[in-house]
């Protein structure tokens, strides 16, 4: 069962915590070591979700380690597609079209972010005729 | 598959990220892949193995089609696509290519979502994304780009081909896999699967009286499945404010037909109401104030586009003061009359009278 091994899974790092904190965790960290285990989720479903995990840390990887500013913000698209995977398969497992409908407002937030963030990146480029984010890093002062 | 293995097998794909990000010798990179690979495919098939001991998908879903073997394999298969694009997209040195491995991305979670019954979805999200998005990214990037060699790699610029820190990116992806899989597979603090968990399961029956009762609020649709069956009947019967009834997993209404006579009738499969209608039908009648947000934040988006990309005119002092209605600084400021000598003359002429 998938959920078993998640179950055990969470178990690890609230354990460490547990011992790091000298056995007292607070209540939200504190994961439990026995106790009922929810019902499956289906293989297809489970692998989708891992897929949609997956896909936004590679999103973030790329966001980190990209440094054209233009490939930065189609690495947030790629994790507004995670988010909207995420949300399709969630919604086939509890058989709720809202899943559906949200990946509808994602899809609109993604389309205003591209318009925005590319007219951003246009005028950027207009000023230091290059699309290295790091020409901008002395703003960090 | 015990935790300390799944956080293995998930640290070995991130120590192939990190050989395949990082610039080196081809070979290192090729180990990357192939470790990646493994990484992935064996973290998908235990994922498989321990769901429920079966390979069979959506079965354990009520209410699924009965689909075995194909969409497993087809689910895995998008999976693997996705996976490998996404992965290509943050390693690719050349920015175009990095677009295009997207739109592979975009178009296998359609076909993920075309297997988890949201065709609309799917479609749209390849008109949308792959269509419109995807494609305004290309224009910019190819306004972008000054022209380049095509196979010199050390033509293209330097920002392109190095990343920026890839250990400790790969590092914090690590911990956001970790993080994620926990909140989708974990329980909750007290040891109860979280709200709307797993437990939240509905049953095939209570899924298919949902998705018939709907056609209660799509009145137009139902009648004209009725018509199709009875051309000359003369009104649906309403039963507690109810038009459909569920019985046996079947689907009835009552009629009045065209002698005058009430009749029940069974409706076919076909008539219940298909993915476009149902998520219509939610974004209009469960969702209409987000609805309309989302026009503001699209003509917000618009507006913002437009003041954006507006070529902003350097203009000097005199003009700015010409603009606010104010009385020029230089007399012999530039000559916007042209040329000719005279003009310029008269024209001074006339504005040391007015002035």
């Amino acid at each position: 069962m998938i959920t078993a091994v998640a179950h055990s899974a969470i178990s690890l790092p609230t354990s460490m915590l547990a011992s790091a904190f000298g056995g007292a965790v607070p209540g939200v960290l504190q994961g439990p070591l026995q106790g009922p285990i929810p019902g499956p989720i289906p293989g297809g479903i489970a692998l989708v979700l891992l897929l949609s995990a997956a896909l936004f840390a590679i999103g973030l990887v790329g966001f980190l380690t990209r440094r054209n500013m233009i490939l930065m913000f189609l690495c947030t698209e790629l994790m507004f597609q995670a988010a909207a995977l995420a949300m399709v398969a969630f919604g086939r497992l509890h058989m709720d079209i809202s899943g559906q409908v949200f990946v509808i407002f994602i899809l609109t937030v993604a389309a205003a972010e591209a318009a925005l963030a590319l007219g951003l990146v246009v005028l950027l480029y207009r000023r230091r005729e290059t699309l290295n984010a790091e020409a901008w890093s002395e703003l960090r002062e | 598959m015990a935790p300390l293995l799944l956080y293995a097998t998930c640290a070995v794909g991130a120590v192939g990220l990190y050989l395949i990000l990082r610039p080196g010798a081809k070979s290192l990179r090729m180990a990357g892949v192939l470790i990646g690979l493994a990484a992935a495919i064996s973290l998908g098939l235990g994922l498989l193995k321990t769901a429920a001991g079966t390979l069979a998908p959506f079965d354990s879903v009520p209410g699924a089609v009965a689909s075995e073997g194909p969409s497993t394999v087809f689910t895995g298969l998008f999976c693997l696509i996705a996976l490998a694009s996404a992965v290509r997209m943050i390693t690719h040195p050349r920015p175009v290519y990095v677009a295009l491995y997207f739109v592979l991305v975009v178009v296998s979670s359609a076909g993920l979502f075309l297997l988890l019954q949201a065709e609309f979805m799917a479609f749209a999200l390849v008109i949308v994304y792959a269509g419109a998005i995807l494609i305004t990214y290309l224009f910019v990037l190819m306004l972008a780009q000054q022209a380049e060699s095509e196979d010199d790699l050390r033509a293209l610029a330097e920002y392109d081909r190095v990343p920026r820190e890839p250990a400790t990116a790969v590092v914090v992806g690590l911990i956001m896999v970790a993080v994620l899989s926990d909140a989708l597979f974990g329980a909750g603090p007290d040891g109860q699967p979280r709200p709307g968990g797993p437990r939240g399961q509905v049953t095939a029956s209570e899924a298919s009286a949902a998705e018939w009762a709907l056609l209660d609020k799509l009145p137009r649709s139902r009648d004209a499945a009725v018509r199709a069956l009875v051309p000359d009947f003369r009104e649906v019967v309403l039963t507690d404010g109810r038009s459909v009834v569920i019985r046996d997993g079947a689907a009835f209404v009552t009629i009045v037909d065209g002698e005058g006579a009430t009749r029940e009738l069974e409706l076919p499969a076909s008539a219940a109401p298909n993915n476009t209608e149902r998520v219509g039908l939610a974004l209009v009648a469960d969702f209409p104030v987000s609805l309309e947000l989302a026009g503001v934040i699209l003509t917000m988006a618009m507006f913002g586009a437009v003041v954006l990309a507006r070529r902003q005119a350097e203009l000097g002092e005199d003009q700015r003061r010409e603009a606010a209605g104010l009385r020029r600084l230089t007399v012999d400021g530039p000559d916007e009359l042209g040329d000719d000598g005279e003009l310029i003359d008269e024209a001074r002429a006339g504005r040391r009278s007015r002035g």
